[in-house]
């Protein structure tokens, strides 16, 4: 009964790092750099989730299993002026769309919640169980 | 010996396998709402009618082997009845519905409640009468 603490915490942590990669890709929605300065625009991230306790094999629960780059193709914006404007005259933007990013944070912090919730039931329900002893 | 016939008589035993059948079902419950999200995963459930089903059939059992019969028959139900939950499948193979997964948490809940209040009474009536006395 325990475990399903554990279980719980495991999907709290799977949809986190969903959030947080949304939110980088909220943040370099216009980046148009990388890391190093290089003209490269910055691709979406997304997660990938497999069943399965993270830290220990064989217990259930639900484990980020990879994270992963988005390879559709980047828009491309008419901006003569700018420093990163190609030959004829267009920019690369990331291939980041606000409104899927935000229908997919609503879905995280819904998944997040509804964990929450059953982790409540579980305490209920081990407490319950405990007074039965004291 | 005493004890062991005291603690197994009468419905504790019943009352045992519904605990350990809700704590079950109850971590199934969980895993599909942790794997919401996960493609591919199909939902697990224990069915309720087919643990009733078997608890009445070795109720049954227990009363016609008469006073000599097992007083612990009924180990290891839970394991025999896991069923795939059916539902509408989604695009990445997941057969999803949290509102179906919110209903069974809370009448599993109950259930489990409704079995530890019960067991709490039982063991409240034997403290009274180790005490010999009604408080």
């Amino acid at each position: 009964m325990f475990d399903a603490l554990d279980m719980g915490a495991s999907g709290l942590l799977a949809q986190r790092t969903r959030l947080d990669t949304i939110a980088a890709n909220i943040a370099n929605a216009n980046t148009t750099h990388d890391a190093s300065g290089r003209v490269n625009p910055y691709r979406r991230r997304f997660v990938v989730f497999a069943p399965g306790h993270p830290n220990k094999p064989g217990s259930p629960g639900v484990r980020v299993a990879d994270v992963r780059t988005d390879a559709s193709p980047l828009p491309k914006r008419f901006e003569p002026g700018h420093p990163d404007a190609d030959a004829q005259g267009y920019v690369s933007y990331p291939n980041v769309d606000l409104s899927i990013e935000y229908v997919n944070a609503l879905e995280a912090s819904r998944a997040y919640e509804a964990n929450v919730s059953m982790m409540e039931v579980s305490k209920a329900m081990i407490n319950a169980s405990l007074r039965l002893i004291a | 010996m005493f004890v062991d016939r005291l603690l197994n008589q009468g419905n504790a035993p019943l009352l045992e396998q519904m605990l350990r059948f809700t704590a079950a079902r109850h971590r199934l419950i969980a895993e599909n709402v942790v794997n919401v999200d996960t493609p591919e995963y199909r939902q697990k459930d224990l069915s309720v009618e087919k643990f009733q089903a078997m608890l009445r059939s070795r109720v049954e059992r227990r009363r016609d082997a008469g006073d000599g019969a097992d007083v612990r028959p009924f180990d290891g139900l839970e394991a025999e009845i896991e069923t795939p939950k059916s539902g509408l499948l989604f695009h990445d193979g997941n057969n999803r519905s949290m509102e179906q997964l919110m209903a069974d948490q809370a009448k599993n809940a109950m259930m489990h409640n409704l079995a530890v209040e019960l067991l709490r009474k039982q063991f409240q009536a034997m403290e009274l009468a180790l005490k010999e006395r009604v408080s």
